[in-house]
């Protein structure tokens, strides 16, 4: 992708069509999210009691410290998109190397909390155990959150990997040339940390007073 | 990206120059990538056919006694997955569409050539899922994968099927992210959305449809797969789950992919018929405004389909009204090709017959489908040949006799030769009478009380059931007639002229088969879409 | 093609951080409902800024800002109608399937 397509007329023409490209996907993201969204709404006032207690049983220290590092992981790819608007080379894959190790931070405590989880019996397929009478709406509330924050962080190794290909390319490419991608790049980027903004308080914050 | 193709023209079509299959197959082209989708597609759609013969052969008789039950099951289930996601929603889109909207708009290529490669490979890969499902054994859930029977209940391989299903969902978001992309950013200067040809317009909007919809189909069977896997799930009862939300999930996609289906079958229609009545279309704004205004209501009236399965009468009767509305932009259409027609000098030439019998049988699969839109006439009709005969209607009668009639229309276009005429306007005749034949003797058989989706009857349903069958048998003829001729025609067919209809439209200045890069230059667009003039008569 | 300020992109990062705080702490006060309203309309409007700031929507063209909104839109319908019916349904579970005790 790096000359320009004989089929734009303008690299102004291309630029549009990829900004309304990415954004067109990111709208299909969305409703491919929905129906979780929708499957815990619905289970979520069948079961009130057991999403509240399934809620309580999640790690909301490492869920708190995740989402700041997400947020943070967000302004360090503006940043980045910034400095390759702005030709800076250097700072741009300095900056896009910071926002994927953030991600990487982000992805490896997903990964202890996992683990915590599965030692404490809330993997639903997996000997699962809660307490007496909440067990059933407690499975399905850690069916949707496997779910919910598994599709998250596959979503995020994509972007991680993305990121990272971009500060790889800058080296050799200039940031001229790579600003579209690490623009669209960004948006892909910000979505994500858009859709666990909104996954933290429905699965950690359930009633915690 | 390397070997940039340059932007001088050269006389070479894009048939042309890179024979080798290999070429073929990392093509970027739009045209060809529209050609891999039509040999694929007509692949599927032929096996898709014989599943339905073997099922219309079974009910010639009352008793089973071609296939049991359970083979039953999995033969309309293999039907109906493979005409729906197999055939159906690629046909025009992914062939004609894909072929035609750069041409239309003045474009040379699609907003995204490589995604539209990705496209047809996801197809591909996720028939290949089909494929294995039907030798593995078949699925016996019916095509709308219905929790939990799709989740607990079925022994088949429910897990391959929705896979493949899942996979082609991507490659039909993949289509409509290029459409709507291409169709907002490369429109040749002075081509402005009022100037678009309607097919365009079908086009863009089935296309926020694919991308708005689509995702949500994978979402549900990817939930359906996690309950068959993990025994925790949020659809079955037994599990705490809501049956009744894999319903809705299913269905807010599963009914708006109706007019994914037919509305490019009205986009083909709405360019045939002002050609052959040399007329331009009657009403072109309210046209476009309708094909927006079905894709709108589309996504309102999904619960139509769940009158009876314990949904809130509520939500039953606001869905009803709902599904009501949509028969009014549906009508304008149906009203502007007939206002199109009048006083026109029309040619009975084979596309225009396809385009006919389209608004024909389109009007009376759409009137039906009123029936089954009231909720109280809906109790009686649900799950009896009388839906079956309905949807076939919009389906087969709307959208298979569009694509053929698009197909006829474009084919000069397409493959630079002309199809024996004569050939095809007795095909045309063929599919028409064998299709009714097969579909109507269905209406009363629903009406009778017939319930669908099973492998032995009543004695008394046997006479409508034979007429069906004999229909189904000239129907069959009817399709393999098209296929014979044009690979034919593409092989020995005359020359074709670029413009062989005399039509409007900037897919005709260009010469047959088109330039790898559409057009010699950029076209400028000055004039309004469907400038035909009626020859003088005097009254 | 106008930058976004690197002040812009800090004030709005600070603002994010401040709601996160600010979510988490109310989750400690009892407000029944009002809990998950304050939950939903933070996420809601840290999002919104994400979206119009680090995705620069706010300089957008139409189009754009049409695609980003669409699937919102018709999420929402896809709630809504469910909503209807799910709200307003009569349960009768089949005797021998009955769902687990704790249901609504």
């Amino acid at each position: 992708m790096s000359a320009p397509a004989a089929h734009f007329e303008t690299p102004q023409n291309r630029r549009e069509a990829a900004e309304l490209g990415i954004w067109v996907f990111l709208a299909t993201e969305l409703m491919f999210f929905g129906p979780l969204f929708l499957a815990y709404a619905a289970a979520r006032l069948s079961y009130p009691e057991g999403f509240a207690e399934a809620s309580r049983h999640t790690d909301v220290v490492i869920g708190t410290a995740n989402t700041a590092v997400l947020l943070t992981s967000s302004l360090f790819m503006a940043l980045a998109s910034r400095s390759a608007q702005l030709g800076r080379r250097r700072a741009a894959s300095l900056l896009l190397f910071i926002t994927a190790l953030l991600g990487t931070a982000f992805l490896v405590l997903k990964a202890m909390e996992y683990f915590d989880e599965w030692q404490q019996h809330l993997v639903p397929w997996l000997d699962f155990r809660f307490e007496p009478g909440l067990a059933h709406p407690a499975s399905l509330f850690y069916l949707l959150y496997f779910a919910m924050t598994g599709l998250h962080a596959i979503h995020l190794t994509i972007g991680i990997v993305l990121v990272l290909v971009f500060a790889w390319r800058l080296r050799s490419h200039s940031p001229a040339s790579m600003r579209l991608q690490i623009e669209n790049g960004g948006l892909y980027w910000h979505f994500v940390d858009a859709m666990w903004v909104f996954l933290y308080p429905l699965l950690y914050l359930v009633e915690r007073a | 990206m390397s070997a940039e193709p340059s932007r001088a023209f050269h006389p070479e079509s894009y048939l042309h120059g890179g024979d080798t299959f290999v070429s073929w197959l990392t093509t970027r082209d739009h045209k060809r990538i529209a050609l891999l989708y039509m040999i694929s597609i007509t692949g599927f759609f032929f096996l898709g056919g014989a599943a339905a013969t073997i099922i219309r052969l079974e009910l010639l008789t009352p008793n089973a006694d071609l296939v049991d039950a359970d083979t039953y099951n999995e033969l309309f289930t293999a039907h109906g997955i493979i005409m729906v996601w197999f055939f159906l929603i690629p046909s025009i889109p992914a062939t004609l569409g894909n072929f035609l909207i750069p041409l239309m708009i003045g474009a040379r290529e699609v907003a995204f050539p490589r995604l539209n490669l990705a496209s047809w490979y996801l197809y591909t890969l996720g028939g290949l899922f089909v494929l294995g499902t039907l030798i593995a054994g078949g699925v016996d859930t019916g095509w709308t994968f219905y929790a939990p029977l799709s989740t607990l209940f079925s022994h088949s391989h429910v897990e391959l099927a929705v896979a493949g299903v899942f996979i082609v969902g991507f490659s039909s978001i993949l289509t409509g992210l290029n459409f709507i992309v291409t169709v907002h950013r490369l429109r040749a200067p002075g081509m402005t959305w009022f100037r678009l040809p309607l097919f365009v317009w079908a086009n863009y909007a089935t296309s926020i449809i694919l991308v708005l919809a689509t995702p949500v189909l994978a979402m549900t069977l990817l939930l359906i797969v996690f309950e068959r896997v993990t025994g925790i799930g949020v659809f079955d009862p037994a599990l705490g789950g809501d049956p009744l939300l894999f319903q809705h999930l299913f269905w807010f996609y599963s009914h708006p992919a109706v007019y994914i289906m037919v509305l490019p079958a009205m986009g083909v229609a709405s360019e045939i018929i002002p050609c052959f009545a040399r007329k331009p279309i009657f009403g072109y704004r309210t046209m476009a405004y309708a094909i927006l205004g079905i894709g709108m209501i589309g996504f309102l009236v999904w619960g139509h389909h769940m009158f009876v399965s314990g949904q809130s009468m509520y939500a039953s009767v606001v869905f009803s009204l709902l599904s009501f509305l949509v028969a009014i932009p549906s009508a304008i259409k149906v009203f502007n090709w007939t206002a199109t027609l009048y006083k026109g000098s029309i040619l009975f030439a084979s596309p225009m017959l396809y385009a006919l019998g389209f608004v024909g049988l389109f009007t009376i699969g759409g009137l039906t489908g009123l029936f089954l839109a009231a909720t109280a006439l809906d109790v009686h009709l649900t799950d009896t040949y009388f839906v079956i005969a309905h949807f076939h209607y919009i389906m087969v009668g709307g959208t298979v006799m569009a694509y053929l009639g698009g197909l006829h229309f474009w084919w000069p276009k397409i493959v630079g030769r002309v199809y024996p005429e004569t050939w095809a306007r007795i095909a045309a005749i063929t599919i028409f009478v064998g299709f009714n034949l097969t579909f109507f003797p269905q209406y009363l058989l629903g009406v009778l009380g017939m319930p669908r989706r099973y492998h032995v009857y009543a004695p008394e349903y046997q006479l409508l059931n034979e007429f069906s069958s004999t229909g189904a048998g000239i129907l069959a003829v009817g399709y393999l007639l098209p296929l014979i001729y044009l690979i034919w025609a593409m092989l020995r067919g005359a020359q074709a002229p670029d413009n062989p209809w005399q039509a409007t439209g900037l897919e005709w200045q260009t010469p047959s088969p088109p330039p790898q890069e559409n057009f010699e230059e950029t076209p400028r667009v000055s004039g309004e879409p469907y400038a035909y003039e009626t020859p003088e008569r005097n009254a | 093609m106008k930058v976004t300020s690197i002040q812009t992109l800090l004030a709005t990062w600070g603002g994010l951080l401040l709601l996160l705080a600010l979510t988490t702490a109310s989750a400690y006060v009892h407000l029944g409902l009002g809990n998950l309203l304050l939950n939903l309309g933070i996420a809601a409007i840290k999002v919104a800024l994400i979206a119009a700031i680090f995705m620069h929507l706010v300089r957008s063209s139409v189009t754009v800002r049409l695609a980003a909104s669409a699937a919102l839109f018709f999420l929402f319908i896809l709630a809504f109608l469910f909503f209807g019916d799910w709200l307003t349904r009569p349960s009768n579970p089949a005797p021998w399937r009955a769902p687990p005790s704790d249901a609504r």
